[in-house]
């Protein structure tokens, strides 16, 4: 039995370079980092002092309920507004407010939501450290003051299913749904299980998003003691790459049945052609160097796509800016393409590593490309690492072979997705 | 004899369970049919001004001498717990990961909160934060602030990463949260994957633990633990009028799962197959589902129509059954509006009036007592229920475990957040004939 196409109908998108896909595209294009000098917390002294922070971030202009602040943290603010644009965009709702009670009903039972969610933050915590000085290190004194000290909705506020749970209340929406704690590779697995889900027949259409606010000072400390955060700039596949820097916000798409997607004439931005995935299981941190995992990841999303490497017209590689990661990503982009190597390009030089929402903001920002028939240069790009040799890459703005993007995605725990899309 | 089907069938292979009332799966199981409580005072930490100082902690727990110290190191205690399950469930199925199979096994968690663990942040704060406010300029000497350990450990797929690293998987691996229903959708989605044909085997299953300071204060906060302290062994009666909140339970659960025809070539044991998934968000409020069902009633049909079965098919339902007011009476309206007349018959039992409440552990813990009901033909008993609700009247399995045959078990789970899981197994004699798995 044929499987039915799924095709993407909308697209939402937030980061340090911009409210949307275009105008985070359009960053890019230009050659300008959003990376910057981190606000939150007095840096001064501190090793590491840049990010891509959304600046002047107006929790207001990202979720309007100002009652829904109270529950959520500055990671879910991302999510609901970048779901939120995707969900609009589709005309799925007024769409719905058009059908008779019981048929709209069905439409939200048969429209699902995956997220891929950073999991926790350590500054959630913090909310009891006032507590552990009132009790003077006795829990007793914790258990007792507790209730008088701590927001009672606490626990709440710190879900890592937020974003999956406020979308459904906020829009209405009640089909199948899963919430992706994977690390980096959770957006881009929330965008894979939804195209399952719709291929499967569970739902006629599902939200995807993902979405990370990993700009802290205790993850910054961590990520640097164990090597992975660059000392001035971002820069993938660069003989000076040495690390990667934060991003943070988040990205969405609405993934629709081909049936479903005519029935209401929904606009088309783009389609799911195939996804793979695997991992090594080498552990938390280590990656083979042979980039065995990105391989078999972008090698099984071509045979579930039914595309040679040559179809494929651009690779949006990961591209995390460290040694490592770069080389293994390139040896394995190597071992599938051969001679036949489409143009490769990477975001996050632009805005920083969105962890969570990184993969699935690159495959937005990839239909946004398609579209307009370019491939981004890597504007931090000045000389290749010798170890990437062979890599298609470049400063400048080029054009894409085909209308078929490969977005590739990794994460801790040895984790590797890769995605093949098509702009109309 | 169900109808021939293309679809690939998933079988349940292997068990592996730590709980309260129990550090493997025997264990475990002849607490749940003679409905002990784990429930005791709080003994991890000094929870004596804590307005709860009940739980249902995991006892004796020792690690396996199997697992390796160096990988024990990158642990938190509900890791130790999935290390432990996953080690038994494979044993159990008598099959592991090799280098020629790697690449056909994936991994599916659901994992507990992500956060440090509460001596990590008392050391941050003694550090950093002495006036409760931390100072960004003390964290860059912070001991705790700076240990690639506490990172390795609180990160989100560390679990995952322990395990696929421990066992040599190598296809899809998933880390998920949706709260309670994490462990059931992780069960869920191992089902979806060797259907899909990604993965022919799944270690999948459920860990977590939050019978902590931290952890107890936030449910303390909502008030959604009950406050029985002088009676922990009956704090948790799942459907009696007096319900007032869950026990906090903690442990692991992890199931073998393989695709049915290779798990019959191979002659492996088989205690059920995984029938169907269904999952479903409620779209009401993030702590509970609407008091008629609405919710957790599409997920229920969806699970039945995916195994193909219908309501009469269906002999035992392991509800969510927290032992709060809104979960029971909500959950009951679902089984009543999906089950119709069949539920004068459906036998119903929530083992969490027993072990308590896993949390992200509990889907998969449920999963696992629904394989076995199966595979022994024993419902295990809904514990300490003495007065009725009007509002919960279903058929519940009191006094003691009832002993019948089972031809399909369901498994539900609710969680914060709003999102409902449902698992069905079916007897192996009803999918091909062959034997069920003989009691070790």
């Amino acid at each position: 039995m044929a499987l039915p196409r799924i095709l993407i109908t909308a697209s939402g998108a937030v980061c340090a370079a911009g409210m949307d896909a275009e105008a985070i595209l359009r960053a890019v294009l230009d050659g300008r980092s959003a990376i910057g000098p981190i606000t939150q917390w007095d840096t001064t002294g501190w090793p590491v002092r840049i990010a891509g922070e959304v600046a002047d971030l107006n929790p207001r202009a990202l979720v309007e309920d100002r009652k829904l602040h109270k529950l959520i943290r500055r990671t879910d603010l991302f999510g609901l507004y970048a779901a939120g644009r995707a969900i609009e965009a589709s005309g799925l709702p007024a769409w719905r407010e058009t059908q008779e009670a019981a048929e709209a009903a069905i439409t939200s039972d048969r429209t699902g939501v995956y997220a891929g969610s950073g999991g926790g933050n350590y500054q959630n915590q913090y909310d009891y450290l006032p507590l552990m000085t009132a009790a003077g290190g006795d829990l007793r004194e914790f258990g007792r003051q507790l209730p008088d000290t701590v927001n009672p909705m606490w626990l709440l506020r710190t879900l890592p299913n937020n974003v999956l749970g406020h979308i459904g209340i906020r829009h209405g929406l009640k089909g199948p749904n899963a919430c992706i704690t994977n690390h980096s590779v959770g957006g881009t697995m929330a965008v894979i299980e939804a195209f399952e889900a719709l291929r499967q027949g569970e739902a006629d259409r599902a939200v995807a998003v993902g979405h990370d606010a990993p700009i802290e000072p205790q993850m910054v400390l961590y990520y640097r003691a164990v090597g992975l955060i660059a000392s001035k700039a971002l820069r993938p596949f660069d003989a000076c790459h040495d690390g990667s820097l934060f991003g943070e916000g988040a990205g969405a798409l609405m993934l629709e049945t081909e049936v479903s997607a005519k029935a209401r004439g929904a606009p088309v931005i783009g389609e799911v052609l195939g996804a793979g995935f695997a991992s090594e299981g080498e552990g938390l941190l280590a990656i083979r160097g042979d980039g065995d995992g990105v391989a078999r990841a972008v090698r099984a999303a071509l045979a579930d796509a039914g595309l040679i490497p040559a179809d494929v017209g651009m690779v949006v590689a990961h591209g995390n800016g460290t040694p490592q990661s770069d080389a293994s990503e390139a040896a394995a982009l190597r071992c599938v393409f051969g001679n036949a190597m489409p143009p490769v390009t990477a975001f996050k030089w632009a805005f920083g590593h969105l962890i969570a929402a990184a993969g699935i903001l690159d495959a937005v920002l990839a239909l946004a490309a398609l579209k307009q028939r370019v491939v981004p240069g890597i504007a931090t790009l000045d000389q290749i690492a010798p170890n990437c040799a062979g890599l298609q890459v470049s400063a400048t703005l080029r054009a894409p072979r085909s209308d078929v993007a490969l977005v590739i995605c990794r994460g801790f725990a040895g984790t590797n997705a890769a995605l093949l899309l098509r702009a109309p | 004899m169900t109808p021939p089907s293309p679809r690939r069938r998933v079988a349940v292979t292997g068990l592996g369970l730590v709980t309260p009332v129990g550090n493997d799966v025997e264990g475990t199981w002849s607490a749940l049919l003679a409905g002990r409580s784990g429930g005791r005072g709080i003994s991890l930490f000094d929870a004596s001004g804590f307005s709860v100082r009940i739980a249902a902690e995991v006892k004796d727990f020792r690690d396996d001498e199997r697992i390796e110290r160096r990988l024990l190191k990158h642990t938190m205690r509900a890791h130790r717990f999935a290390l432990v399950a996953a080690e038994q469930a494979l044993a159990d199925a008598g099959i592991r990961p090799t280098e020629a199979t790697a690449e056909r096994w994936g991994c599916t968690v659901g994992a507990g909160m992500m956060t440090s663990e509460y001596p990590d942040l008392a050391e941050l704060h003694a550090h950093s934060a002495p006036e409760g406010e931390v100072q960004a300029g003390r964290l860059l000497t912070d001991p705790s602030a700076n240990d690639p350990m506490i990172f390795c450990r609180s990160n989100a797929n560390a679990g995952l990463a322990l395990l696929t690293r421990r066992h040599g998987i190598r296809g899809y691996a998933t880390s998920v949260h949706t709260a309670c229903a994490s462990g059931g959708q992780a069960v869920g989605t191992g089902l979806k994957l060797i259907r899909r044909g990604v993965v022919d085997r799944v270690l999948a299953g459920g860990f977590d633990s939050m019978i902590s300071p931290v952890g107890l204060a936030g449910f303390c906060l909502l008030s959604a633990v009950s406050a029985d302290n002088d009676d922990p062994q009956h704090a948790s009666r799942p459907f009696d009028a007096t319900r007032n909140g869950f026990l906090l339970g903690e442990g692991a659960g992890f199931l073998v799962l393989e695709e049915w025809e290779s798990a019959r070539a191979r002659g492996a044991r088989i205690y059920a197959e995984l029938a169907g998934d269904g999952n479903s968000l409620s779209s009401y409020r993030i702590t509970d589902s609407p008091p008629d069902g609405d919710g957790p009633i599409q997920a229920m049909r969806a699970a039945l129509a995916d195994a193909r079965a219908t309501p009469a098919d269906v002999d035992y339902l392991n509800a969510h059954g927290t032992s709060t007011g809104m979960n029971d009476r909500s959950e009951s309206a679902a089984t009543r509006a999906v089950f119709g007349d069949e539920v004068r018959r459906l036998l119903v039992s929530s083992t969490k009036s027993s072990m308590g409440h896993l949390i992200a552990a509990a889907g998969a813990v449920e999963a696992a007592v629904c394989a076995l009901a199966i595979q022994r033909g024993e419902m295990p008993v809904n514990a300490n229920y003495r007065v009725p609700d009007p509002d919960c009247d279903l058929n519940l399995v009191l006094g003691e475990a009832r002993r019948q045959r089972v031809r399909m078990a369901m498994s539900n789970s609710f969680g914060f957040g709003g999102s409902n899981s449902c698992v069905v197994m079916r007897h192996p004699e009803l999918v091909d004939g062959g034997p069920v798995a003989s009691r070790s």
